[in-house]
């Protein structure tokens, strides 16, 4: 299925931070929303911002945004913890079209359905195996995994194990 | 409440935990590991008739067997894949049957503990008391029936034949016709046994 663009996309105003502020944050909450609808649809994880230049570009209307106005979309997903930086250069960052919180609850749910409450799992087998092709955490980045795991285990409803290279999860 | 700095809380990771996660991991690379071999096999196959178009027999048949030999490898890591699975299931079950094991155990424990509450003395006690109390109530009830006279219990009697009289519905009054009903007449003789055979005299068996 094709990514539908928003309207917006094809507005070259869109692609110049507007000056009044009232604007720019209307501004910027279209851009917010595009970005994750972007990663949603494409199951992107981790954004790396130098490769994902042309999710801020449309060559119809030969239009960009700015170096500027990327940092400023960044910064703005940052503030309403829609994504996380991976790395203090701000080259990649996590993003959260579902946060950890709803990552974990979905994963949660996943094992309980399967009946694997109680059993090891390894992260390879949640993310990459046969068995969750089909489900939305299919391909999911391992930092993430593990702050969704996170999540289950202040609730008790995991236990993330860790030991010697070996890294699993065993849920309760 | 004691260790704020370390994070040594008590983990419900056992050690067949751990062992399993070895497993799983193990299991996790042969399957990586195949999924690369059946890749390069894939392009191998391409490629063989790639050259094969082109005329090079001699490169593209050495291309085939090194793909024979590839897929051997596949078949060997199913054969691996399939112990490793295995052994994750077999240790799996046994941490169920353990688990069963101890709930079993807990409840005879605690069934243990319910029993220790009432000893066999004092249930033979219990039931004694019942039975005095028992045989007290029936001395009461006597006494109490000894102080009516005989009159009183015929007045009682007539009381109870007055309510059920009141209570009881009138009989149908049609006497005329009870004469009309014909009732089987009482059998006249002994009911027979229907084979006589079973009623022979047991006879002593010549030695």
């Amino acid at each position: 299925m094709e990514f539908t663009w928003p309207w917006e996309y094809d507005f070259p105003p869109f692609f110049t931070l507007q000056p009044n502020l009232d604007t720019q944050r209307k501004q910027l909450e279209a851009w917010r929303k595009l970005v994750l609808d972007y990663c949603r649809h494409n199951k992107i994880f981790v954004l790396d911002v130098q490769e994902s230049i042309s999710l801020f570009q449309n060559k119809a209307i030969d239009r960009q945004l700015s170096t500027e106005g990327i940092n400023q979309v960044l910064e703005s997903l940052l503030e309403y913890n829609q994504i996380e930086w991976c790395d203090k250069a701000k080259k990649q960052c996590l993003v959260y079209w579902k946060n950890p919180q709803e990552w974990g609850n979905l994963i949660y749910r996943y094992a309980s359905d399967k009946g694997m409450t109680n059993t090891v799992c390894t992260f390879y087998e949640l993310t990459a195996g046969d068995d969750v092709q089909n489900e939305e955490f299919a391909g999911m980045d391992q930092s993430l995994l593990v702050k969704a795991l996170k999540t289950l285990e202040a609730t008790n409803k995991a236990e993330i194990i860790m030991f010697g290279g070996n890294e699993g999860v065993k849920f309760f | 409440m004691g260790n704020i700095f370390g994070n040594k809380k008590t983990t419900r990771i056992t050690e067949q935990d751990k062992a399993v996660l070895q497993l799983k991991q193990q299991r996790d690379k042969l399957k990586q590991y195949q999924k690369k071999i059946l890749s390069v096999i894939e392009k191998d196959k391409e490629l063989a008739r790639k050259l094969l178009r082109e005329g090079k027999k001699e490169r593209a048949k050495l291309l085939l067997k090194k793909k024979r030999y590839q897929e051997q490898l596949v078949e060997k890591t199913d054969k691996q894949l399939d112990t490793v699975e295995q052994l994750v299931h077999d240790l799996e079950y046994a941490q169920v049957e353990m688990e069963v094991l101890n709930s079993l155990k807990t409840g005879n424990e605690s069934l243990k503990e319910v029993h220790k509450l009432f000893s066999i003395e004092d249930i033979e006690q219990i039931m004694e008391e019942t039975k005095e109390g028992i045989e007290k109530q029936k001395e009461i009830d006597e006494i109490l029936a000894g102080v009516l006279t005989a009159e009183d219990e015929e007045a009682v009697d007539m009381e109870f034949a007055e309510i059920i009289r009141q209570n009881l519905p009138d009989v149908p009054v049609s006497d005329s016709n009870i004469s009309e009903v014909e009732l089987p007449s009482v059998p006249t003789e002994e009911p027979k046994p229907k084979n006589e055979k079973i009623i022979r005299k047991p006879v002593p068996l010549s030695a």
